[in-house]
């Protein structure tokens, strides 16, 4: 996304509540200009649900969603599925995380390995990995087994690919550079070329966190018994659209909060490089 | 495809007709054999081409629609600076929600039809495509305008000469990326949706309930198939339009 805000604004010494405002207007300018489009996008909405064009039961004005969405955070039940689906989104990011980072290094270091895996890795990555999941609860149960696997498979892709990508272009002058002063090939895999790749591997992560969020969405509308999909289902089965609206504003919330720490994150950790835009599979 | 990756593939087939053979394996476990019998015979009642072209209808649709809609909204909003910077912040909002969520709301709007599946896939496309075209137009060198405008190029032109094909690169990997999606939003909402008794994903829903393995094997590769050949399609057609880029980045790529 585009960065908004002011840039560098000079602050004089006599500091004090006038110079803090003037340094903190242009960030305060910027969040409005931001809030803007979005207040007239709800205010569109709420003058088409009033309009009496539509059936406010199907087309719900705000204040009925956000009455559902207050009951729908207080609702103790909400701990519950709340639990559940992040359970899934960790224990199969983790799995791919914990498979696809030791392949990746795998396919960049063991050429009669790679050249028997990627090509199959190319194969298969267009293709809808979700066709499998009736399979697989029948295999792995309803609950959090055959989620978990068809999120790790799905993270598994971007992981590997972008861990053997990362390790693969490595800047050969740190290579050679490592080599010239003695370093062995074990001190430099793990010393030069690991640490040279982490901006990559990152990026592969940051795909493949949304697509894990996603796909556990996904698999618990499809059948579960618990969890935010499941929720929504839940609630669009009361036949209160407000209700259902309410569920997918609180899903949109998660999803939301989830790309802003992922990308503070990546601020925080990975300093040296600017971030490049990714266009993720969302 | 090397050598190596085809000898694990039939490896891997052969080692599971055996054990097939040798009844060692659960009979969830369809035989390679088997599911092969089960394609020809959907092949031949016609039933496979059915599903098959309802599925592809609605992905096509859907992603027609949203790769439509995001191309030109982001080339747009390229361009338009005002334009761009009042989207941005619904684009950055939306952008991460699960687009799937959205299917309960849109059943109640349009039904269980087509509409309603075209649409949940056009939305989850039109955001990839969007950012693409929106971030390629940017990411031209405004060097090239200057240069078109010295030479006297008109508005038009420099939109048609210098800023489309400047950006087809990253439209292509948005396209690319929205087709992914077409094809697990269309499998999904045919789980999630399908009582019109038609598409592929309504064939793996029947066949589960039926218990009839080598009828979902046989629907899953031909799901497979679609998405492969789908993708193929794209590059190749990327590699007829952006035949220089590509060749540079095959290049790089050694």
């Amino acid at each position: 996304m585009a960065r908004t805000g002011g840039g560098a604004v000079a602050v004089r010494p006599d500091a004090g509540v006038a110079a803090g405002w003037r340094r903190w207007r242009p960030g305060v300018a910027a969040v409005a200009a931001r809030l803007l489009p979005v207040a007239v996008a709800l205010l569109a909405w709420e003058a088409v649900a009033r309009s009496g064009m539509v059936n406010p039961r199907l087309f719900p004005p705000l204040g009925a969603i956000a009455a559902h969405l207050w009951a729908l955070l207080h609702d103790p039940q909400l701990g519950r599925h709340l639990g559940a689906s992040f359970t899934r989104i960790v224990a199969g990011f983790g799995l791919a995380v914990a498979v696809g980072v030791p392949l990746g290094m795998v396919l960049s270091s063991v050429p009669p390995v790679s050249r028997a895996v990627e090509p199959l890795l190319a194969l298969t990555y267009p293709v809808p990995r979700l066709a499998l999941y009736p399979i697989l609860v029948f295999l792995l149960g309803i609950g959090h087994l055959s989620k978990v696997t068809l999120v790790a498979l799905e993270c598994l892709y971007p992981i590997v690919i972008s861990t053997a990508d990362g390790l693969r272009h490595v800047d050969r002058l740190y290579l050679w550079s490592a080599q010239n002063m003695g370093a062995g090939r074990w001190r430099l895999f793990w010393r030069v070329q690991v640490p040279a790749a982490a901006p990559q591997v990152f990026a592969g992560f940051r795909i493949a966190l949304p697509v894990a969020f996603i796909i556990t969405v996904l698999t618990e509308m499809v059948s579960a018994t618990e969890g935010l999909g499941w929720l929504i289902l839940y609630a669009s089965a009361s036949l209160v659209q407000a209700r259902t609206f309410a569920a997918v504003a609180l899903v949109a919330l998660i999803g939301f909060l989830m790309d802003r720490a992922l990308a503070a994150l990546r601020h925080r950790l990975i300093v040296w490089e600017r971030e490049t835009v990714l266009v993720a599979m969302r | 495809m090397t050598r190596e990756a085809l000898a694990l593939v039939v490896a891997v087939l052969a080692l599971w007709q055996g054990l097939a053979l040798a009844h060692l394996l659960p009979p969830y476990l369809t035989s390679p054999a088997v599911v092969l019998g089960e394609l020809l015979r959907l092949t031949r009642s016609g039933e496979l081409l059915l599903h098959s072209a309802v599925s592809l209808y609605r992905s096509a649709a859907g992603f027609a629609l949203g790769a439509g809609l995001g191309v030109g909204l982001g080339l747009l909003a390229g361009v338009w600076r005002r334009l761009g910077d009042a989207v941005e912040p619904l684009v950055a909002l939306t952008y991460p929600v699960p687009k799937v969520a959205f299917l309960p709301i849109l059943l109640v709007w349009f039904g269980i039809s087509d509409t309603s599946k075209i649409l949940l896939i056009a939305l989850s496309t039109v955001f990839p495509c969007y950012i693409a075209a929106f971030y390629g137009v940017r990411a031209v060198d405004p060097l090239w305008v200057w240069a078109a405008q010295n030479m006297g190029a008109g508005r038009g032109r420099v939109f048609l000469r210098v800023l489309l094909p400047g950006a087809a690169v990253h439209i292509f990997s948005g396209l690319r990326v929205a087709l992914a999606l077409a094809f697990i939003l269309m499998v999904a909402s045919e789980l999630i949706g399908s009582s019109n008794r038609l598409g592929l994903g309504f064939l793996i829903l029947s066949a589960d309930a039926g218990g009839r393995f080598d009828l979902m094997f046989a629907a899953i590769l031909v799901i497979a198939v679609l998405g492969f050949a789908a993708d193929r399609l794209l590059l190749a057609v990327r590699r007829r339009l952006l035949a220089g880029s590509v060749l540079l980045e095959e290049a790089h790529r050694g």
